[in-house]
């Protein structure tokens, strides 16, 4: 390896390095943690032939090399979420030694505390709303039109349907918001995901992140079952808990 | 300092203040949407550009699962995109010869269609 540098994965509190073992970085590397006054920086070393400006310009638009990085990164985060409190870092923060990694902690260090004071003890749930792309269902009788008049009230009927059902998806979608809210210290609305991104075929009405107390889970993922019952047009889909990467923002 | 005491069954859920992480989502769109777009933000010693980063999130709007995955879901798309792959091109090449060969056949046949 040529030039290494390290790459940060995160920023956590209370870390014993012991807890990491069998995690590993990019191809196998090493975690080590980065010490500074109460702080740890969860590190591996990357090669900047890899990882290096010029390099990483050209690897960031390569999408297969973005997926492999941004899954090891996140199974990183995992572990160390699940022994800290831990502030994620995004994607590709690469410093160039030990003594640089500790500079920079240490000039956002109470930025850093305030973002772990936030989401210590706490945990983020995805919550999403979709519907079904289902066509709207033609009149019993699906006879010629008898008439032009006939046949442009069929076209509004038809449009009156399309519409009811799109309102009454943007209002289950409201009301799961507002129940996932009230059960959250906070949330975030996210852009809805590209259909081709996730392989659905859904219109996802719905993309959300929730701030959740750990010892909440259960009644927040309870009323969201019970709100998603309320509305059979929608599906309602929860998942976590996930490190607070939505909340982990500085400032 | 916290009086947390560390047990290395921590990571299998035995924590009573903390329930186990579910597991890592398989969705990449969810996994992009979060290393990309979320957390600490701290400039690093190489420079990314930021701009890149945000591009990479619209660019990523046109990328499906992975490569091999996407296959394996028969979601292939792409594959006949001509933004994304030159095989596309090359097809929508034979596809346009195609067309325009079959509308001189029907511009050669017209002379004689019209004459019977």
């Amino acid at each position: 390896m040529s030039a290494p540098a390290r790459y940060v994965f995160a920023v956590a509190r209370d870390l014993q390095v012991a807890e990491l073992a069998g995690t590993h970085g990019f191809h196998g590397a090493t975690i080590d943690v980065v010490e500074h006054e109460g702080l740890s920086a969860v590190v591996c070393d990357v090669d900047l032939e890899e990882f290096g400006e010029e390099p990483l310009t050209r690897n960031l638009e390569d999408l297969a090399w973005v997926e492999r990085v941004a899954r090891t990164h996140n199974e990183v985060v995992w572990m160390v979420a699940a022994v800290s409190t831990c502030a994620p870092l995004r994607l590709v923060t690469v410093c160039a030694d030990d003594d640089s990694v500790r500079a920079k902690v240490d000039s956002l260090r109470s930025d850093l505390e305030d973002v772990l004071d936030r989401i210590e003890g706490r945990q983020e749930w995805s919550v999403k709303v979709l519907v079904p792309q289902r066509p709207v269902a033609e009149s019993p009788r699906a006879t010629p039109a008898a008439s032009g008049a006939d046949y442009l009230r069929r076209k509004r009927e038809a449009s009156d349907r399309r519409r009811d059902l799109t309102e009454e998806a943007v209002d289950a979608a409201r009301e799961v918001h507002e129940v996932a809210h009230d059960h959250a210290v906070a949330s975030r609305r996210l852009m809805p995901q590209d259909p081709r991104l996730t392989g659905r075929t859904e219109t996802m009405v719905l993309n959300a992140a929730y701030l959740v107390e750990a010892q909440e889970h259960e009644a927040f993922t309870a009323a969201l079952h019970a709100a998603g019952e309320q509305h059979p047009l929608v599906t309602v889909e929860v998942e976590g808990p996930w490190p607070a990467y939505s909340f982990a923002v500085l400032g | 300092m916290s009086e947390r005491t560390v047990s290395p069954m921590r990571s299998a859920g035995a924590a009573p203040d903390r329930p186990a992480y579910g597991p890592a989502p398989s969705n990449l769109a969810d996994v992009l949407e979060r290393v990309l777009d979320k957390g600490i933000v701290i400039a690093g010693d190489i420079q990314v550009n930021l701009l890149d980063i945000e591009l990479l999130t619209v660019k990523i709007r046109l990328l499906v699962v992975s490569v091999d995955k996407a296959a394996e879901l028969g979601i292939d798309w792409w594959r006949t995109d001509p933004m994304l792959s030159s095989e596309a091109r090359d097809r929508e090449l034979a596809d346009e010869n195609e067309r325009l060969r079959a509308r001189l056949r029907e511009l050669e046949a017209a002379p004689a269609e019209s004459g019977q």
